[in-house]
């Protein structure tokens, strides 16, 4: 423990990791800025408001709305839309009178979006859609999000990209959903994990300049000599150094992560945790039946899983080669490579099992990366965090023999 | 305690820098002098395991120190020639942190780094920050966690390397104190330091031991003779050309000169008692410097 305690010591004592630490807070301030910052609400008077001030007001708006998402309900809002859109103020062309037609629009704008992306092609998007849809077509509603999915699997432009297994797999989820949905107020879940994937990004690049030293900075140090010289140097000293490492990694991500949220959530409120997260127009295409608050668990799991095995292999790489510099590059290599080369069709199936991938699981429920093994069909979520668990499993005694080896030369 | 090397071979790709040493080394004080490049760093720091060799075998007591691991460590105190501290530790901090990976209990390491700070005069600085300390006040810090775990080997590579006279004396007195009941190694360039303390010196050159003993023996199968002569300032380059000249030092009559020769070099030289520096030059005298030079 007193070894932990020295190597804990060693990592925050460093001025330069001081720097990153506050780095660190900083960090925090605009993610949770940004995340607040993006709700607005406008009033009857058609006026802005943002942040705090919004929140309060847009969540009693849209609570108006919020229960299951029935026929009648989607009626109810092609009606109240309608009516809207032949009001004075939205005709105007004074954009304060527009302001004060949108304001009307708050409470049902979420199932508005539903209604734009349901009957809008699968890859397609119009704002104006749902002004055009008739009270006969909104019965085809939830019937709509299946059609559309099995139209763009079978059209051209999807031709060899998935196994019929696959098609099967991907409609099966859609039909599996649960319908009608229900909704609720849930911009605190929705702004939470727009930025969630940023933040978690940034504590992993700035945590590796903290935690690449570890094992190198023995060797800078010319501290080496004494270090495996002594009783402990080839066994528990080790074994101290990736405790160190781990405890950081953990604390910092810990911390970070549950003060964002802590403050994002008691801002923007917590409602609609439950709620599948197919009533944001962000996740109407998921696969994935889960709810807000299932998203968020394997988003900030997923993030303290990638920030373990991309920093302890910025560990490993530290002594490997004995240099920080070498080490601190490596989560910069994981995280960009991957966005030079998404472009290329081909890699698609090999960036979607990336350890990138697990930094943003928000993001990876909304993509269409399958995977078949043997007969069963499965998303990319699950293969990620089952393989890059096994794989930090492995790279704990990799660390511990390639540092325990070490030869003074 | 016995540590017995056992046809010691370390190599690096074709390069040999230890070479097929045998030797057995008891409780004492063992100097080790050879020029830059000779093995002496290679050599300690397989005996403290931080290298492995390529050939031959390190004994303690008659098992393998190698597979002894922690054990025989357990055993070592090291300083290092060329050694690093954490420069954001005090000088407490750092031997708590030392006595902690030797596997002192914290409540001992409290007592004994407390012990070792004042016994190598670092009382007044033990809350400072390392980074903050003189060159000697760092060599005493590391003479302290050499000596944390009461080491029976104690291994000093170089250890007053930088020092001022003065430091160089003290650190001295304090390896004679620290060297009773263990097994001292020193290396040193500086050869009246091992003269003061060593109870048998070990030559290296290439790798190989070329002589040890005590100091009398070693000077004592000098092979060729040491003589003292007062010569004119012209005739001196001649003679640097012909003998080794361990010694020379310019006076109003001519230039005082110390010679190593197995023959007399002048008429008017004395035959003196060798020093063990006239024994180095004697060995390394070649590889000191250029094949021409004066100095």
């Amino acid at each position: 423990m007193k070894m932990t305690y020295f190597e804990l010591k060693k990592i925050f004592s460093k001025p330069g990791n001081k720097i990153a630490l506050i780095l660190l807070a900083v960090t925090l301030c605009i993610a949770s800025s940004f995340a607040i910052g993006d709700v607005f609400y406008v009033d009857e008077n058609g006026e802005r408001s943002t942040g705090i001030t919004a929140a309060s007001p847009l969540r009693k708006a849209k609570n108006e709305w919020a229960g299951y998402i029935t026929e009648d309900v989607l009626r109810k809002v092609l009606e109240e839309n309608a009516l809207i859109n032949n009001s004075e103020e939205y005709l105007s062309t004074d954009i304060i009178e527009n302001e004060k037609a949108f304001s009307k629009k708050q409470g049902f704008r979420d199932i508005r979006e539903l209604i734009n992306l349901a009957y809008c092609g699968f890859q397609e998007y119009n704002y104006f859609r749902a002004d055009s849809v008739t009270q006969e077509e909104i019965r085809s509603f939830y019937g709509r999000r299946t059609a559309t999915l099995t139209e763009w699997l079978n059209s051209n432009e999807q031709e060899g990209r998935f196994s019929e297994r696959e098609k099967q797999f991907l409609i099966a989820q859609y039909e599996k959903l649960e319908t009608p949905f229900y909704y609720e107020y849930a911009d605190g879940w929705k702004e939470l994990l727009a930025y969630a994937p940023t933040i978690i990004m940034l504590v992993m690049l700035i945590t590796a300049f903290l935690v690449s030293g570890i094992f190198s900075d023995e060797i800078q140090l010319k501290a080496d000599s004494i270090f495996f010289s002594a009783r402990f140097g080839r066994n528990k000293a080790v074994a101290a150094k990736i405790k160190a490492g781990f405890i950081a990694v953990t604390v910092i991500y810990w911390t970070m992560i549950l003060l964002y949220s802590g403050v994002v959530l008691a801002v923007l409120g917590t409602g609609g945790a439950n709620r599948a997260i197919q009533i944001s127009s962000a996740n109407w295409k998921s696969f994935y039946n889960i709810t807000f608050l299932q998203d968020y668990l394997l988003t900030v799991l997923g993030g303290y899983l990638g920030n373990l095995f991309i920093l302890f292999l910025s560990m490993l790489v530290s002594a490997k080669t004995h240099s920080k510099a070498l080490a601190v590059t490596i989560p910069f290599i994981l995280l960009f490579i991957p966005s030079f080369l998404s472009g290329i069709s081909v890699l698609s199936e090999i960036l979607g099992l990336l350890p990138d991938q697990l930094l943003q699981v928000c993001n990876a429920v909304k993509t269409f990366n399958l995977y078949q093994l043997g007969t069963k069909v499965i998303g990319a979520v699950p293969i990620i965090f089952i393989m890059y668990f096994i794989l930090f499993c492995i790279l704990l005694p990799i660390l511990y023999l390639v540092y325990q080896k070490t030869e003074i030369k | 305690m016995k540590l017995i090397l056992d046809n010691l071979t370390k190599k690096f790709g074709k390069f040999v820098a230890v070479d097929h040493i045998n030797l057995t080394m008891t409780n004492g004080v063992y100097g080790l002098l050879g020029v830059n490049g000779a093995g002496k760093t290679t050599l300690m720091r397989m005996l403290c395991t931080l290298l492995k060799p390529t050939g031959g075998t390190i004994r303690c007591d008659g098992k393998d120190i190698f597979k002894m691991d922690g054990e025989y460590r357990n055993l070592l105190g090291y300083l290092p020639q060329d050694f690093g501290f954490y420069p954001e530790f005090t000088v407490k901090d750092y031997l708590l942190y030392i006595a902690a990976i030797k596997g002192i209990r914290p409540v001992v390491a409290q007592e004994r780094s407390k012990e070792l700070i004042a016994r190598v005069g670092l009382t007044k600085v033990a809350n400072k920050k390392l980074k903050k300390l003189s060159g000697g006040m760092k060599r005493r810090a590391g003479i302290a966690q050499a000596m944390l775990n009461n080491p029976q080997i104690l291994i000093l590579d170089e250890p007053t390397a930088g020092l001022d006279p003065s430091e160089r004396i003290r650190f001295r007195n304090l390896i004679s104190e620290l060297s009773e009941d263990r097994l001292v190694l020193l290396s040193t360039h500086i050869v009246s330091d091992i003269e003061y303390v060593a109870n048998e010196i070990l030559m290296m050159d290439d790798g190989a031991i070329v002589n040890h003993g005590t100091l009398d023996e070693i000077l004592s199968a000098m092979p060729e003779k040491v003589w003292n002569c007062t010569v004119p300032q012209q005739s001196v380059p001649e003679i640097t050309k012909k003998y080794k000249v361990s010694n020379m030092k310019a006076e109003n009559h001519g230039v005082d000169l110390r010679i190593i020769s197995a023959k007399k070099p002048c008429e008017t030289a004395i035959c003196v008692h060798p020093s063990l520096e006239d024994v180095f030059l004697y060995y390394f005298g070649e590889k000191v410097g250029d094949e021409n030079d004066l100095l």
